[in-house]
Parts: C-alpha cells; structure tokens; sequence
C-alpha cells in the first residue's frame, strides 16, 4: 500500500516510518501539516495513495477538516482513511467519523493494534480493489456494468454524518465503557427493498438509497448520530448522547418527509419508498461482541418490522364461511 | 502497556530525538505556564495555557511509545487539566488556577530528570 501519513509532531511520524518500515510492503510519505498535505495531494505525479494516516489535533487544519478535503477528492471517496488519536481527543472521534473517517488509533500506539489496524485496512484495500465499486460516485447514468448485490453495504457520499458500515462497525468497536451507557442503536428499512432492487438499475438503486439516507439524516438532524447503509435496504444508527428515540415518531416523519420528497427513476416515474423502523436497543452494559449483537438486533428488527408492514398488506382475515 | 521499544528494532535513534525535542518543548511549556500566571487578560492566559496544552498533547502522544511512560501519563494528565479549565465554568474568567501552574511546574521537573537520566 502506499500510504500518507499527516502528523504536526515530527516524533509521531519519525515512529510511522520506522513502524511502516519494520511492517515491510508498504511506501509510506508523510506530511507535517493539512495544508502541506494537501499540497502533496494536488501534485502531479505523487500518488494515488491507498491509505491515510491524519492526527485529528493539528494546529492549523486539523485532521477532520483535512478527511473532509480528502473525501471531497473523487479519487479518494472511499479511500481507508486511520485517524491518530489521543485519548483526550474523543470529543473530536464523532466529528472524524461523521467526516468520513474510517477507523482511529490511539496515541501512544502499541505495535500491536497499529499493525492489526494496518491489516484491516489492506484487507480493505484489496476487496475494494477487486469491486471498484466507487464508479456510481463518478460515472456517467448509463454506466450500469457494476451490479450491486441487495445484501451489500453501499457507501453513501455527501450525505450528513452517514459513514461507511466498515467505519460504524470500529467505531462501535472501540466506544468506552462510559460511551455505552449514553448509547442507542437503531435501524430503519426500506420497505419492500427487494422489489425496488429487481426493478432498478444499480445506479438507480444506489440513486434511492442515497436519497432515502439524506431523508433519515435530515430527519435526526437535531440529535447526535451516526448512520450507516448495512444492505438489505438497511440503515443502522448509533446515537452516542444518551437520547432515547421514539422509533414510531422517527418512522412517521421520515415517512412524512418521503412523501414530500418527488423521487424519480431513470425513466421519469415517481417511485415511492418508505421506511419501516425496528427497536431501540441500549448498549449499556453490553461489551466486546455483545455490542456488536446490539447492532444487529437493531437492524433485524427494522427488516423484520418491514416485513410485517408488507405481510400485513396482503393477509387477509377471513370469516369461518369465506374460508369454507 | 507495551512499547514500541521493547518490539521495534532502531528506535534508539527516535528516542534521542524525543530527549533532543524534550529540552525545547519543556522550556516552552515552563515559558508559556509563567506568561500565562503572570498574565492580565483573558486572551494572554488562555491563549498560553491552550499553548502549553498542544505542546503537552504532543509528548503525550509520543512518550508512550517510545517507553518513557510515566513521563506520557504526566503530560496527559497536565493536559486534560487544562483543557478542563478551558472548557469549564471559569474559562471566560480572566484566571490562571495555581494548581495548575504547580503541576506544570513538576511537569517540568519531571521533564529535566528524563532529559538528565538519557543524556
């Protein structure tokens, strides 16, 4: 992989050399700041990078305003991006994520979690590599060769403190124990996802989920969250400042919003989604897998509240003497 | 916690550097604790303390690492402290806590007997 690292502190990036280098296999650049960063990144000739290494606390631009620069790159869109981190930065964790960060490191780092992060991002690297499939961000409508796949989590852009499912997955990962006790996990589907994915194209599909993503935002707007698309139609959120949502109210006003919003396919025919919503589960007291079980209970219980929505448009009850 | 010292090889090199930078960065967090006691105004104080707290984040960030734990622990602390009276009630108060001056103060200290012990 060839990497980029930004850090202010000339120490921290002197030990990513002598890290990068023990590691083998990877060329590692760095940059003592944002701005030069960003000034590496505009050169000819240097890059592309597969991944990026930022300190979120740099005088200056800091890391978060530096991964939305980055993001905002399209060559870069779905580039891991680590962000090193003190422990005292955690305020600044959410704000990395909801920029499009991928997953942090703390300061000081152990040689061990720094080498199995740097692994969980080449893993990502070369699954990415083989599906490229960044092309919807940047290719033409006509552009269909890329199928996507229902169950598959699709990176959603540009669309407010919505982060790829790898990133909500180390996020959860490595919230606190005293993050926990504030926390909720919640998901909303897409009702009748798959007749929507048979009918459309993947650009759009990717088109509705994105927009559908943007309407959830918009309708937490207010709250602290983060929401990732899971597949299946599914968006799962995490809210880390102890509000308890009321999921009906939440479903009803997206719901609401949808029916505002006028969403067409490629053909100019108003297609008409809405989203069914599934339980509130608090991690309080829950550890290691147990969190990890919390989010996918949140999320089966949207796509099984979506799926009672369609039953229920087809179940019929009958009395004894239409049955007979 | 593990270091890096004890599973990487070659970081006898980075660690005189972090001694080397140890020397600059703690007159400058003794510099910036003393312009903050003495300061008048609200923007001298605070504006030195959060100088003293990005100096202070980075050999917090760093010192760990490269083994000098206690010395990372320390800065932390000192850090955190600061930030919290920059952020707490009294952070639009034109005052300087002298708690937290003493602590930088042994920050210091502590900072001149890591840099003698390696020297």
């Amino acid at each position: 992989m060839k990497i980029l690292a930004v850090d202010d502190d000339p120490i921290i990036l002197e030990l990513l050399v002598q890290f990068v280098d023990a590691l083998g296999a990877h060329e590692l650049m760095t940059a003592s700041s944002g701005g030069a960063a960003v000034d590496l990144l505009g050169k000819p000739g240097v890059g592309p990078f597969d991944c990026f290494m930022l300190d979120i606390q740099m005088p200056g631009m800091d890391g978060i305003e530096l991964t939305r620069r980055i993001r905002d790159t399209a060559r870069y869109a779905d580039t891991p991006i680590l962000m090193l981190t003190a422990m005292s930065d955690k305020r600044y964790i959410d704000a990395a994520f909801a920029a499009g960060a991928t997953d942090y490191v703390t300061k000081p780092f152990e040689v061990s979690e720094l080498k199995a992060r740097i692994g969980l991002v080449e893993g990502l690297v070369q699954a990415r590599k083989s599906r490229t499939k960044k092309i919807f961000a940047a290719k033409s409508v006509s552009g269909q060769s890329n199928a996507i796949e229902l169950h598959e989590p699709i990176s959603i852009y540009d669309v407010d403190n919505v982060i790829e499912y790898t990133a909500m997955e180390n996020y959860v990962a490595q919230l606190s124990r005293s993050a926990l006790f504030g926390s909720t996990t919640f998901a909303f589907t897409i009702r009748e996802i798959e007749a929507f994915h048979d009918a459309m194209s993947p650009f759009e599909f990717y088109s509705l989920v994105s927009d559908v993503s943007e309407v959830i935002s918009d309708t937490l707007e207010g709250h602290q969250f983060l929401m990732s698309y899971a597949g299946n139609g599914t968006f799962v959120c995490i809210t880390e400042s102890g509000w308890r949502p009321d999921m009906t109210a939440l479903m009803d006003a997206a719901n609401l919003s949808l029916s505002r919003t006028e969403l067409f396919d490629n053909d100019g025919q108003r297609v008409h989604p809405r989203v069914s919503a599934g339980d509130a589960v608090r991690l309080i007291w829950k550890t290691g897998n147990s969190v990890m079980d919390a989010l996918a209970e949140a999320h089966s219980s949207a796509e099984a509240a979506s799926a009672a929505h369609t039953r229920s448009l087809t179940d019929f009850w009958y009395t004894a003497d239409q049955r007979a | 916690m593990k270091d890096m010292v004890a599973e990487l090889p070659g970081l006898d090199r980075i660690r005189k550097r972090f001694i080397e930078m140890l020397g600059e960065r703690q007159a400058q967090i003794a510099n910036h604790g003393l312009a903050a006691w003495d300061g008048v105004t609200l923007e001298d104080i605070n504006g030195n303390l959060a100088a003293a707290q990005a100096i202070l984040h980075q050999i917090a960030g760093s010192a760990g690492s490269l083994g000098f734990h206690e010395l990372g622990q320390a800065a932390r602390a000192c850090e955190a402290e600061i930030l919290e009276h920059l952020d707490g009630p009294d952070a639009d108060l034109a005052i300087c806590p002298g708690e937290m001056i003493f602590h930088l103060d042994s920050f210091v200290a502590q900072c001149r007997t890591e840099i003698e012990n390696n020297s």
